[in-house]
């Protein structure tokens, strides 16, 4: 949930610009005024007031704040985060109304959304999947090559809001498909290459063809929330929300809700809490889901056969959110934010083996793990929200600390390949650093070059054959560069608008970034 | 690709250009910084209400800047960014973005 709030940029702009908008009065009616919310700020800063990838705006966070200085934000935007600029498509009476609105309105209660809401918002776009082409119908030389992006578009829903998919080796664009509001996850179907999976922020998702680059089928899960997995077999997806807390699992083909589970549960602490859910992950070592209750700070292990039985996985951590898999997806790695912890978890035997230091705020971002002179060691990223800016690096065997990488800021997500000298992380400190991806030499753990991408550069991702490192240079950067992996020379760049998350189909190959497909066969 | 290849070309042959010439690269930075949240790097958000200003006229752009920054060309927001970009800032900034195709 924290993944992209940034602290609030007082630039001197802002600020002159705020001077020079005087003010009006504005009269318009509350109603009027949620729909304007709900229409164009609720993707980012949810449909409760709650905030999601934006801070929540509500009574309680607005109380005593200068209406002038908040309209000044959303007139002009706010530089270098999400937040676009509004000026010229919204009245300035909406602006007003919409920002008096919020300062008088407390964070809404977490709204219903039940296994009918589901059921009911089925969209069927092909009726009969038959009819959909046998093979691509763009040249490819193997699926693995996909690389998926998440295009969020400037105002977070759209035209400029779709997932683009391009060829890995020719760095061209192979098709895209329009999500209505801001593509965030991109989930491969493990079993059969041809669907994939976007879930968008408002907790849509797309069933794509990627044969013929076309959506068959969406359906909605609740109000937001990133979790998305998707079973060994491709049969089932699950998906979870923060809004509402509960998570439902999917017939894959059909997007049907099977059953929804109600995330609850008696945290760290000994509170009973309801929960958001977060990541949720299927693993190619069993037919199970693991789910993350983040504030109940659980995982739960559901089973995919009859009645969908879940064992739980209590005091795992505070504030648990991404996570990564090892050893032929028996284990998972998950982060919990609030006690600066990665807990490994056993899930063969479904307890938790250790609890590993991983730096100011882990954040995993789908981690990455890579073999390195027969170790395999896995990298982890953390915002560093506090003075400690590290990478850790740890020997996932042994389960034990073997670095921690001094790195120049808070970093969200890392990536690495087999073929690859280099663990890339993105640097994520608001300010010209953020322009930034560094590089970590694989065998001396030492950080070795730094990348200037431009815009806000993050969400590095190799291609499938680990020959080229693509990176979202994203806000205002719009565009998806592509490096060598290498040489670390630029080689291309795939215009779009405020790319987010990139998502190799190799990824299905190697369970976890960096691993070799041999990984997986240790499970079976 | 072909527009960072070109901005990379020019601003090597500017690496031996006097210290006066605008340098696209510098552009390109603060292009980034300032201009780009309203008016995009190569376009303005897809439905945005602003003008696009990539591979357009480099003489029309200075003069559209330089008339914000005096006040003869009247708009709240630009009046107001123009008024703190010094020149080499306006060339720097121009020459980045009239030389994107
Ligand atoms: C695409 C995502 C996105 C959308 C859509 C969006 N915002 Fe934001 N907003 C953000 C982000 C991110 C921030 C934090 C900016 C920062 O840290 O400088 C923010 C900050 C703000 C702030 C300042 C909050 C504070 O505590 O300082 C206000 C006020 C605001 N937004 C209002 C709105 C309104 C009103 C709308 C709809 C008309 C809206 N936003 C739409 C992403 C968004
Ligand atoms: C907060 C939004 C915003 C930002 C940031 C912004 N602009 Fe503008 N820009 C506008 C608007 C709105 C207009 C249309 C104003 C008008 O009606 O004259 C405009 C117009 C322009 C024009 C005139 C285009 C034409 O077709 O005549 C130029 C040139 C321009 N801007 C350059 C820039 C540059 C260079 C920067 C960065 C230093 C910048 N702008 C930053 C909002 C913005």
């Amino acid at each position: 949930m924290r993944t992209t709030i940034k602290r609030l940029n007082k630039s001197l702009l802002a600020t002159s610009i705020a001077f020079l908008l005087a003010s009006q009065t504005a009269s318009a009616k509350s109603d009027d005024m949620n729909q304007v919310y709900q229409d164009n700020c609720a993707s980012c800063h949810g449909a409760d007031l709650g905030g999601y990838l934006a801070p929540a705006l509500n009574s309680a966070t607005l109380k005593g704040r200068s209406p002038t200085a908040m309209r000044t934000i959303v007139l002009a935007g706010s530089f270098d985060t999400l937040m676009p600029p509004f000026y010229g498509k919204l009245s300035d009476d909406d602006i007003r109304g919409v920002l008096k609105h919020l300062q008088n309105t407390p964070k809404q209660p977490n709204p219903a959304w039940t296994i009918d809401d589901t059921k009911k918002s089925i969209k069927v776009y092909v009726k009969d999947e038959s009819t959909l082409p046998s093979k691509p119908t763009y040249s490819i030389d193997d699926m693995s090559n996909i690389i998926g992006v998440a295009a969020r578009g400037k105002y977070g829903r759209g035209e400029g809001s779709k997932a683009v998919f391009i060829n890995s080796k020719t760095h061209q664009k192979i098709g895209e498909v329009h999500t209505g509001t801001a593509a965030h996850i991109i989930e491969f179907n493990p079993a059969n290459p041809r669907w994939a999976y976007v879930k968008t922020d408002t907790a849509e998702i797309f069933k794509v063809d990627l044969y013929s680059m076309q959506v068959v089928r969406s359906v909605k899960t609740g109000f937001n929330g990133p979790g998305i997995g998707i079973s060994r077999d491709g049969k089932y997806i699950m998906a979870g929300s923060f809004v509402p807390h509960n998570a439902t699992i999917l017939n894959a083909d059909t997007l049907e809700p099977l059953k929804t589970f109600e995330l609850e549960g008696v945290d760290p602490d000994g509170k009973m809490v309801s929960s958001d859910s977060g990541m949720i992950v299927g693993t190619p070592y069993a037919d199970i889901f693991a789910i993350a209750l983040e504030n109940a700070g659980q995982v739960w292990v559901v089973d995919l056969k009859e009645g969908f039985p879940v064992t739980k996985i209590e005091k795992v951590g505070r504030h648990l959110h991404d996570a990564f898999l090892t050893h032929g997806g028996k284990k998972l790695m998950i982060a919990a934010y609030d006690d600066n912890i990665v807990a490994a978890i056993d899930l063969e035997k479904r307890e938790i083996i250790k609890k590993l230091d991983a730096g100011c705020v882990p954040h995993v971002g789908g981690g990455s793990a890579v073999v390195v002179d027969g170790r395999t060691l896995g990298f982890g990223t953390n915002f560093g929200d506090c003075d400690k800016t590290v990478v850790s690096v740890w020997d996932l065997d042994k389960m034990e600390v073997v670095k921690q990488i001094p790195v120049a800021g808070g970093t969200e997500s890392p990536a690495a390949h087999a073929n690859a000298p280099y663990v890339a992380v993105d640097i994520i400190s608001k300010d010209r650093r953020a322009r930034t991806v560094q590089l970590i030499d694989k065998k001396t753990l030492e950080v070795v070059k730094t990348l200037d991408v431009g815009g806000h550069a993050y969400f590095p991702e190799y291609s499938a054959d680990g020959k080229f490192l693509y990176i979202s240079a994203g806000y205002n950067g719009d565009e998806v560069v592509v490096y060598d992996s290498i040489t670390l020379q630029k080689v291309a760049s795939v215009p779009m608008e405020s790319p987010a998350g990139i998502f190799s189909r190799g990824r299905v190959k190697y369970m976890t970034r960096g691993l070799s497909p041999d990984e997986i066969g240790q499970s079976k | 690709m072909k527009i960072t290849q070109l901005i990379v070309l020019l601003a090597g042959l500017l690496a031996f250009a006097s210290s006066q010439a605008a340098s696209p690269y510098a552009g390109q930075v603060k292009a980034g910084e300032v201009c780009a949240q309203c008016h995009g790097m190569k376009q303005p958000g897809v439905g945005s209400p602003f003008p696009p200003l990539a591979g357009r006229d480099a003489n029309y752009l200075k003069t559209a800047l330089k008339q914000y920054r005096d006040k003869t060309r009247v708009s709240e927001l630009m009046n107001n960014i123009a008024g703190s970009l010094s020149d080499s800032d306006i060339n720097d900034i121009v020459s980045y973005y009239s030389n994107v195709h």
